[in-house]
């Protein structure tokens, strides 16, 4: 201690004294990730988007995702709709399977489908037949107390019902106004849309997929990925517009076409065309790029007694990585395959279309008499790079996504054990993360307290309203 | 595109004249026996990145590997055998899983062993207009479900992961 307490020495201190110690101290680093970011623990910490609150007038995947995206971040979304039947995609279930229950009151027997999960946490479900005339100014005052809207009816209803952009920013100049739909103005300006749609529409699914004299053909992902994809890109533009506001004061209105979101996923297809007037053809499991460098089929699955047909058949696909020189090289000599390394020592000629169908039918000639696991073993051990194509029961019990919090269960207050595997696949946040509260609730779940909290509605009248089926 | 063998057998002073389609991406590099969907007849094939090397040559008393995906008759109208036909064309294993029930299929409890509300009629709402509260006591609301869980965590049934 300094004789004069006043003075503060750095001796004094806690920590460390030199640069040197100072590194010494430091953990290693992946413990200081696992510490900074405390998976599991997300609900201690503040969230990021406190204070917002959204409408929206969504349904289905693609809307309803670019605010499930701002309500893991703490916006405050209120999810409008239809009285008595809800969002349309509470219907859509797997295979009429899987379906949570009850999905309202005057419908004792139907649930929601899982199909709904994902575009819908966290979110407050309040029902408004906000059409018509009646509901017109209880929309405009959750209008008057709301930061912005998602909505995806065809262009140019909302502005029929007086609730487009150009009315509200006038009861609101700070909203920001989202419209989100199928093509946008433009020559196909009332055309709805679909995922494949705009998988087709823009291209991607020509690229996707093997070529024909492979046997493949144009292919769409099996999953929605442009929904939620474009659902993506409605948030940046959603955050942006808020930032936006932060400095001017003013709202903002985004029209976001759908179809034009596989052109961002297209890469240098585009730009190669401008350039070369070369038309880009699809290499499904291979690349144009990199040889060898794609996925291949083994002969034999690695759980051929099982029941689930993803697993007795589809368990047989690896994904190998072997392009640099001394890679490809210890590929061929592990594979028996020699003569195509000398043939192919350089990566120009081995990247060339007829090189890849010889390289990669030896490949899986060689993993003809092998299964998937013997093939990463064997690859894995010469220090090569390869990877089972997972299913979904292998990534619930790769230990890689349960250690990172990616794939976990959610005690659910209203639908009790569910497993969740969208909600903390966004990255992880040291202050404000991500987090899922509850995956969705019945439809009108949250009537009392929008209207009577929010909007101060006197109890009787929203026994009215739902009487007569307004709300 | 897909290969075909085009079955031209006599049967019963007839000819077979079903096409077979060899779906590409079973038969992309394949050795074999296959069936005609139609009569039956077993033919032995070679297929080398998708080229016929070698067949179809008739490999009578032997037992197919497989049978062809799909099988029509052009001549004789839109006669087909679709995929899956027993004993003709290959058995369709495109399913989402092992079992397909193409109905609501009633859980009370998930993977793991906890409660899940998946199961119907459930207690209509306690609020007014459709309004829930934010957590379900299932405790007091569904006590044959609570008791069921109870007897399940003293089997050790119920697990972590």
């Amino acid at each position: 201690m300094a004789k004069d307490p006043r003075v503060t020495r750095i001796e004094d201190l806690p920590g460390p004294k030199s640069k040197g110690e100072m590194d010494e101290m430091k953990m290693p680093y992946e413990e200081y990730c696992k510490k900074l970011f405390d998976v599991g623990n997300e609900h201690t910490k503040p969230i990021a988007l406190k204070g917002i609150r959204w409408l929206s007038c969504t349904m289905y995947i693609f809307t309803p995702h670019s605010v499930a995206n701002l309500a893991e971040l703490g916006a405050e979304v209120i999810k409008i709709e239809m009285p008595r039947m809800g969002d349309a995609m509470r219907h859509t279930s797997p295979f009429n399977e899987c379906y949570l229950y009850p999905l309202h009151d005057t419908r004792p027997m139907t649930g929601t489908g899982l199909g709904f999960t994902n575009a819908n946490p966290n979110k407050y479900f309040l029902t408004m037949d906000y059409h018509i005339p009646e509901m017109v100014d209880v929309f405009y005052g959750l209008v008057k107390k709301s930061d912005g809207l998602t909505e995806l009816y065809r262009p140019g209803t909302l502005d029929k019902w007086k609730m487009s952009y150009r009315y509200l920013s006038e009861i609101n100049p700070r909203f920001i106004y989202v419209w989100g739909g199928g093509f946008g103005y433009g020559p196909k300006i009332f055309g709805g849309s679909y995922d494949i749609l705009g998988q087709a529409h823009a291209g991607l699914a020509s690229i996707t997929g093997m070529h024909e004299f492979m046997g493949g053909h144009a292919t769409k992902q099996t999953n929605w990925v442009i929904d939620w994809q474009s659902g993506n890109l409605i948030t940046c533009s959603i955050l942006a517009a808020i930032h936006h506001r932060r400095k001017t004061g003013l709202g903002t209105m985004i029209e976001f076409s759908q179809v034009q979101v596989p052109t961002r996923m297209l890469g240098h297809t585009l730009p190669m065309y401008g350039k070369f007037g070369i038309v880009r053809q699809r290499w499904g499991n291979w690349d144009t790029q990199l040889a060898a460098h794609g996925i291949i089929l083994c002969g034999k699955s690695d759980f051929p007694d099982a029941d689930n047909p993803q697993d007795k058949f589809c368990a047989r696909y690896v994904m190998v990585s072997a392009f640099q020189d001394e890679d490809f090289k210890e590929l061929c000599a592990i594979t028996g395959m020699k003569d195509l390394f000398d043939k192919y020592k350089a990566h120009k000629d081995r990247v060339e279309g007829e090189a890849q169908v010889e390289i990669y039918g030896a490949l899986e000639n060689w993993a003809a008499d092998k299964s998937r696991s013997e093939v990463c073993k064997i690859l894995n051990d010469a220090g090569l790079l390869a990877e089972p194509v997972r299913n979904d029961r292998e990534v619930y019990e790769s230990p890689h996504f349960r250690e990172r919090g990616t794939v976990r269960w959610l005690d659910d207050p209203l639908f009790g054990d569910m497993l969740l595997h969208a909600g903390y696949s966004c990255g992880l946040m040291e202050k404000t993360p991500r987090r899922i509260n509850w995956h969705w609730r019945p439809v009108g779940a949250d009537n009392k307290k929008i209207y009577r909290d929010l909007l101060g509605v006197p109890l009787t009248q929203i026994k009215e309203w739902y009487n007569k089926a307004w709300i | 595109m897909c290969d075909i063998i085009w079955c031209k057998k006599e049967v019963d002073g007839k000819e077979c004249d079903t096409i077979n389609y060899l779906d590409p991406y079973c038969f992309w590099n394949w050795e074999g026996t296959i069936n005609c969907a139609e009569c039956g007849t077993v033919y032995y094939i070679h297929m080398i990145q998708g080229f016929m090397y070698k067949g179809p040559e008739e490999r009578p008393g032997e037992e197919p590997d497989t049978s062809p995906l799909y099988a029509d008759k052009p001549f004789e109208g839109y006669a087909n055998y679709r995929p899956g036909v027993e004993g003709r064309t290959r058995p369709y294993e495109c399913k989402p899983r092992s079992v397909l029930l193409g109905v609501a299929d009633m859980v009370k409890f998930s993977i793991r062993g906890r409660p899940v509300r998946g199961w119907r009629p459930q207690p209509p709402s306690a609020g007014l207009a459709g309004s829930f509260g934010f957590n379900w006591d299932i405790q007091k609301l569904s006590p044959e479900i609570w008791e069921e869980y109870q007897e399940k965590m003293a089997k050790g049934e119920v697990r972590e992961w």
